[in-house]
């Protein structure tokens, strides 16, 4: 089954593993209670890998696989970027990129009665919160968080959206910020939203800051840290010509 | 359904007035100018006429083939050109495998008007027999990555296939004159089209009730652009078809002001494109070169071979088993060496040579492709020979041909000296390779 046992678990952690390779011994760790994230799959004492992906750890003792896809799965309690499909009594369908369109109740909103019912027309893009994703069933969406406020979430007014994969949103998201949102940050102003399904959405005063920082979004994925700060560099250096 | 409604891409309220408030202030969103144009690559196949053509995402392969057919009753004396366009699911959801759509036809019949109407292939040389026989070509599109304007690198595609594409050389002979013989490759070099000029598709979207013109619309472009039109043109400045299908009416001044665009980048266009068929077609024919054997002794690059010598008219058995060492010979060469398509020149050392001209005839053998691939099949340890006979003829050195598909070798290499010869050996042929094919020859000549 597996290829080779790692000797120590930090062998592996932050590298590229591929189905089938045992990432952890457990036999080498005793008296320890681990918790196994997505894409790990346990077989007695070999924890081994079910995804192509890098492997993540974070203390105490959580490890999973983590892989860059333009597909979305969606989860609960992923917040995501939609676009409005069809308004119906009860729901709106928000297509959130997931194999299924999603459902988002029309009084799932703060305040929300049926009195105040939102209009949304087809194409409006929505920043939205996955709530319930059972297999079989259309994904639900609300857009207040668990305690019922809004934040953030609605309906998102002008800007730019693009679609990238799932792994360049996580890394917007990542904290401390990635360094090519550092760099933008320092000369230009502007509002972006990430939804994990991989959809950006961009806004600024003038078009021509949302292009440029669209562009830089969108070429790095691939680059490391300095090579993101290097490229926005030379993006602005363009620009301000 | 519903599947297919998740899978469809949407277009979002944002995105369409975003490019147009953009476009006010003449940014495109992937930061080109106007009337720039994306990256374009244009790369070919293995076989002649196929061609695969990138324009940023956009991605289109061009495939040519001719046959043989009864000419149209009212064109007795021309070929035909048919074009075929394959919008596969793959490149975009909105693609249905089956009939083609509304735009996979309106594309089809824009390259077909620009090729066709404006005479760019010449019909009348595709004739063989009045009213008999004549060639018919066929283009086939095939859409792979739907990025936006899938017309002009179509268009390329085809251009591109077109200008690399050999047709077979056919002779009219028989008893009454009436019979074609198609020559295959091996014996005819295949023809090429004769192609007058090179008509280019410009691809122009309109924005903003028809006010704003961009070049090469990407396919978020192509969903929020108000109109478009495509206008063909060749280096010469001639407009081979405009095409504007319905959609927003734009003002004459506008439509001329789009052809005066295209015709100003036809030139550069058609230049890239002879470039790279340019490239292809010298690459293609330097593999094609045969050498002629040398006295230099050349770099080795593979490990020393000692090879027997045998004469022509050894007996089969020893032929077997000269073959069989040869394959073993020729497996201690590198793979890479045997898959080069470069020609290398095989030197034996001086004292190999014992004067006289090589008796090497490059057209009385095939070479036997089957005993290559069995030999690149089976793995044989590294054996040196020594060689056992004398020839009676002086041995110049064996010439290998690295080409994999059919190229005539003679056998008539034969002799060689037996002392350790160090050469360049591609692992195609040896001379022994030579006296096998002979037998197999007969056959395909029945």
């Amino acid at each position: 089954m597996g290829t080779e046992v790692s000797t120590s678990p930090t062998s592996l952690i932050d590298q590229t593993v591929v189905p089938g390779d045992v990432v952890l011994d457990l036999s080498n760790m005793t008296n320890q209670t681990i918790k196994l994230g997505s894409g790990l799959f346990q077989d007695n004492d070999a924890i081994s890998a079910m995804r192509a992906g890098k492997l993540r750890y974070t203390k105490p003792n959580k490890y999973w696989v983590e892989s860059s896809h333009k597909r979305y799965i969606p989860r609960p309690e992923d917040a995501v970027l939609g676009i409005v499909v069809d308004s119906k009594s009860d729901n709106f369908w928000v297509d959130i990129k997931g194999p299924q369109l999603a459902l988002l109740p029309v009084l799932a909103f703060e305040g929300g009665t049926r009195r105040n019912i939102p209009k949304f027309e087809v194409g409006t893009l929505l920043y939205v919160r996955v709530v319930k994703t059972n297999t079989g069933m259309n994904p639900e969406l609300s857009c207040t968080d668990a305690s019922g406020k809004a934040a953030g979430f609605g309906p998102l007014k002008d800007g730019f959206m693009f679609e990238t994969s799932t792994g360049l949103s996580r890394m917007l998201l990542s904290s401390p910020t990635c360094p090519v949102l550092e760099a933008l940050g320092k000369k230009l102003s502007f509002e972006t939203a990430f939804g994990l399904n991989g959809r950006v959405w961009v806004h600024a005063a003038a078009p021509r800051v949302v292009i440029i920082v669209a562009n830089a979004l969108m070429n790095s994925e691939t680059l490391s840290g300095t090579q993101q700060r290097i490229m926005v560099e030379k993006l602005l250096e363009k620009i301000s010509e | 359904m519903e599947g297919r409604l998740a899978n469809m891409w949407r277009l979002t309220v944002n995105e369409s007035k975003f490019v147009e408030t953009a476009l006010q202030s003449e940014l495109r969103v992937d930061g080109r100018g106007l009337y720039d144009y994306r990256k374009l690559t244009i790369k070919f196949g293995k076989e002649y006429g196929s061609s695969e053509v990138q324009l940023g995402q956009t991605h289109v392969m061009g495939f040519v083939t001719a046959q043989l057919v009864q000419p149209y009753k009212d064109r007795p004396n021309e070929g035909s050109l048919s074009i075929f366009t394959e919008f596969s699911p793959m490149a975009d959801p909105s693609f249905e495998p089956g009939r083609p759509g509304e735009s996979a036809v309106e594309l089809g019949r824009i390259i077909d008007r620009g090729l066709r109407e404006s005479r760019a292939v010449d019909t009348e040389s595709l004739c063989v027999l009045a009213g008999k026989m004549v060639w018919s070509v066929r283009i086939d599109l095939h859409i792979l990555d739907n990025g936006g304007n899938l017309v002009d690198a179509a268009n390329i595609a085809a251009l591109a296939a077109l200008v690399t594409f050999r047709r077979p050389d056919c002779t009219v002979g028989g008893e009454n004159g009436q019979e074609v013989i198609i020559h295959p490759p091996e014996e005819r070099e295949p023809l090429p089209l004769i192609i007058h000029h090179l008509p280019i598709a410009f691809t122009f979207g309109f924005f903003n009730k028809g006010n704003i013109v961009v070049m090469d619309p990407t396919y978020v472009e192509e969903a929020v652009m108000c109109g478009r039109m495509t206008v063909t043109v060749n280096a010469n400045g001639d407009i081979c078809a405009i095409q504007k299908p319905g959609e927003e009416g734009v003002s004459h001044s506008v439509i001329l002001h789009c052809m005066r665009l295209a015709s100003s980048r036809a030139a550069a266009t058609t230049k890239i494109i002879r470039e790279e068929v340019e490239a292809y077609n010298r690459e293609r024919s330097l593999q094609k070169v045969k050498r002629h054997p040398t006295l230099a002794k050349s770099v080795v690059s593979g490990p020393t071979v000692v090879v027997k010598e045998e004469h022509r008219k050894s007996s089969d058995q020893e032929k077997a088993a000269e073959i069989s060492r040869e394959h073993v010979e020729r497996l201690k060469l590198s793979s890479e060496e045997l898959r080069s398509t470069k020609v290398e020149e095989v030197a034996a050392s001086p004292t190999n040579f014992k004067g006289g001209p090589s008796k090497w005839d490059p057209y009385s053998e095939a070479m036997d492709v089957d005993s290559l691939k069995a030999s690149l099949a089976s793995k044989g340890d590294s054996v040196t020979k020594s060689s056992s006979k004398k020839t009676t003829n002086g041995s110049g050195n064996a010439e290998k041909d690295a080409e994999m598909s059919v190229e005539e070798v003679t056998g008539d290499l034969g002799k060689k000296d037996t002392v350790e010869a160090t050469k360049q050996n591609d692992g195609e042929m040896t001379l022994k390779d030579a006296v096998k094919p002979k037998k197999k020859r007969k056959n395909k000549n029945n």
